[in-house]
């Protein structure tokens, strides 16, 4: 809570940035040479057509993957992130598609999975249950128990168990990896409530998407990748059509208003990237 | 029945150790109530075990309000008493479209219907506002260009389709004034006027306490008042609209150079931090609104100023300098300078004025013949 306390009234340095970065699977070049920043309390969205290196993208930035070349900069200082444990450590949480809940588990159990307060030898079940739905109760979410198995809940409230488990100890950065994808219309508006909640209270969130429409609602800057490079970076309120062309490759956005480093993403596509 | 009423449900043991009565009798009271269409049970399980949650019949029906900001989008659900029974808020993308839009809200609507165990036939009428000048009578938007691609559309033609709901649509702003008269800031006046400063700026009159709306639904536009004729263009085609000095992205666009990306929401927490830059942009802001305030109270002779919209969050240091130029350029006057306060409803007050409107449709069109206060 106190880390924006003391915010400068000047724009900080980023908190995390890729410097060159590319990563290929096999033959396949999902990210090339990709340069990217997102600053406390910014809403970086990252936005592409399927195959554009999005997911690729979130995987760099928490861990999953490490990149063939380029470097990962926090606080502008290098830093290899290992694992997804490791970026934890670093304070860069994320929440993948698959959300990579355990069924059989309740709510408590699966936000603190691997990472259990004890109390001596045991659980700490009473702290693990309060600070679940001070958890919960942050993202004004609907779970009716957090004794009930997670295999029982909707859509949407497994959603919200898997950004309340990453945002257990409170990180830095939070990577949302198409957080609204399989939701129904209210609990959209919910997730995309809570992202303006984690902004205001001084998180960078990273937000990788399809939906033009639903990034742009939250968005401060939208990173448009194209078949794996970076192919402009754009204003949170640029028009969607602008948004949508860019997706597309029709045209390419003129102006990089902040990040958008010297070298950056030429519209180039013969890098011969599939799918 | 007033446990009932105070909790909204609980269930039938719950009841009896509420009430102090027994059990059994509880259990008598409710079945005599369900069978009356009062109260309304349901199969539910309170620590394993089974159950009977009791709720009050809605059998008298609920209606739906729909607010559209420029950058937010808000649907609530009230019963025949106005009592809000589901709420819920979404961020819309910049200059969001009318169809998708409209699409979204009844969406959102039949969710919130299906969230409160409701079947889609109670929805009885649903009330909208727009932040642009309608025509009440046929629910257009009124004016060209002042809501990209909501040009002409007839509101209720979509959504009635949607949701099977008579439905009433007016402007946001009036929409404010409305529940701010009935419920809010402005309660037991009868002439109120209702500036909605948020990312765009517009205003609501109620006179003799009904709302005013003129020959096409522009009245009250107080965002498009000239402060100055050089002024740049607003997007409504005029020069030095009020709009282009208090608007958010004039707001945001002058801080942009030295702070970066910031919402009014930033703006406003810093300023009250003690950011110099912020606190001036804030203090500007509410001398410009002096200025177009003191326009209008010089015409209408309001009793009560009301300032909503999100930008009155920031308090005093947009309240002082608004007070301080409407007082000098109003015409002096034996009552003294007119009252100034900040809208008590705040972010609510457009959707809570969408309910009201439709359960006035509701009352007056007949569904609702008789309905307890």
């Amino acid at each position: 809570m106190s880390e924006h306390d003391d915010a400068p009234s000047v724009p900080d340095g980023p908190v995390l940035s890729l410097r060159g970065v590319s990563k290929s699977f096999g033959g396949v070049r999902a990210l090339v040479d990709v340069d990217l920043e997102v600053h406390e309390r910014e809403v970086l969205a990252v936005v592409g057509d399927n195959g554009a290196g999005k997911s690729t993208l979130a995987g760099l930035l928490s861990g999953v993957y490490r990149p063939d070349e380029g470097q990962v900069l926090l606080d502008g200082a290098p830093v290899v992130l290992g694992s997804p444990a490791a970026a934890r450590a670093h304070g860069i949480a994320a929440v993948f598609q698959d959300l990579a809940l355990v069924d059989d588990l309740d709510v408590v159990e699966n936000i603190f999975l691997a990472r259990e307060p004890q109390r001596g030898p045991f659980l700490d079940e009473i702290t693990m249950e309060r600070e679940a739905w001070g958890l919960l109760d942050q993202l004004a979410a609907s779970v009716p128990s957090v004794r009930q198995a997670v295999r029982t809940l909707s859509g949407g409230q497994r959603q919200v168990v898997a950004v309340a488990r990453a945002l257990l100890g409170s990180p830095r950065v939070l990577v949302l990896d198409e957080p609204t994808s399989s939701l129904a219309i209210r609990q959209t508006a919910e997730v995309l409530n809570l992202i303006e909640k984690l902004r205001e209270r001084g998180h960078a969130v990273v937000l990788v998407s399809h939906q033009a429409g639903e990034l742009q609602a939250v968005a401060d800057r939208i990173v448009v990748l194209r078949l794996g490079r970076v192919h402009g970076i754009v204003d949170g309120d640029t028009s969607y059509e602008d948004l949508l062309a860019a997706m597309t490759g029709a045209v390419r956005p003129g102006r990089a208003p902040r990040g958008g480093g010297p070298g950056t993403g030429s519209p180039r596509t013969e890098g011969g990237v599939l799918r | 029945m007033s446990a009932v009423q105070q909790r909204g449900s609980l269930t039938q043991i719950e009841l009896a150790g509420v009430t102090g009565l027994s059990p059994a009798t509880v259990s008598n009271i409710v079945k005599e109530l369900s069978t009356a269409g009062v109260l309304h049970t349901s199969p539910s399980t309170r620590s394993g075990r089974r159950a009977l949650l009791v709720t009050l019949a809605r059998n008298l029906g609920l209606v739906a309000g729909v607010h559209f900001g420029t950058r937010s989008l808000r649907v609530a659900l009230a019963d025949a008493s106005m009592r809000v029974v589901a709420d819920q808020r979404m961020p819309l993308a910049p200059d969001h479209r009318a169809d998708t839009g409209l699409q979204r809200a009844a969406l959102l609507v039949s969710e919130l219907v299906a969230s409160v165990d409701a079947g889609p036939e109670e929805l009885l009428a649903v009330g909208v506002g727009v932040p642009a000048p309608v025509d009440v009578r046929t629910g257009r938007i009124a004016t060209v260009g002042m809501l990209r691609g909501w040009d002409g559309v007839v509101v209720p033609e979509i959504l009635e389709a949607e949701l099977g709901a008579p439905v009433t649509v007016d402007n946001d702003a009036n929409l404010g004034a409305l529940a701010e008269t009935r419920f809010g800031a402005a309660v037991g006046h009868e002439a109120v006027a209702y500036l909605r400063v948020s990312h765009g700026v517009g205003g609501g009159l109620v006179l003799g306490g009904r709302l005013v709306h003129g020959r096409a639904g522009v009245a009250g536009e107080i965002g498009h008042v000239t402060i100055d004729e050089n002024g740049p263009i607003c997007r409504c085609g005029n020069r030095g609209c009020l709009e282009m000095f208090v608007g958010a992205n004039v707001l945001l666009g002058m801080l942009s150079e030295s702070r970066g990306h910031l919402t009014l929401r930033d703006v406003i927490a810093r300023a009250r931090e003690g950011d110099p830059g912020c606190r001036r942009v804030l203090f500007d802001a509410g001398q410009h609104l002096g200025v177009a305030a003191a326009n209008l109270c010089n015409l209408v002779d309001p009793e009560i100023v009301v300032v909503g919209g999100q930008l009155a969050e920031a308090g005093e240091t947009l309240f002082d300098p608004l007070r301080t130029v409407l007082q000098q350029r109003t015409v002096p006057s034996i009552a003294g300078p007119v009252q100034v306060v900040a809208s008590e409803l705040g972010s609510a007050a457009e959707v809570r004025g969408a309910l009201a409107v439709a359960l006035d449709s509701v009352r007056v069109g007949g569904a609702l013949g008789v309905v307890g206060a």
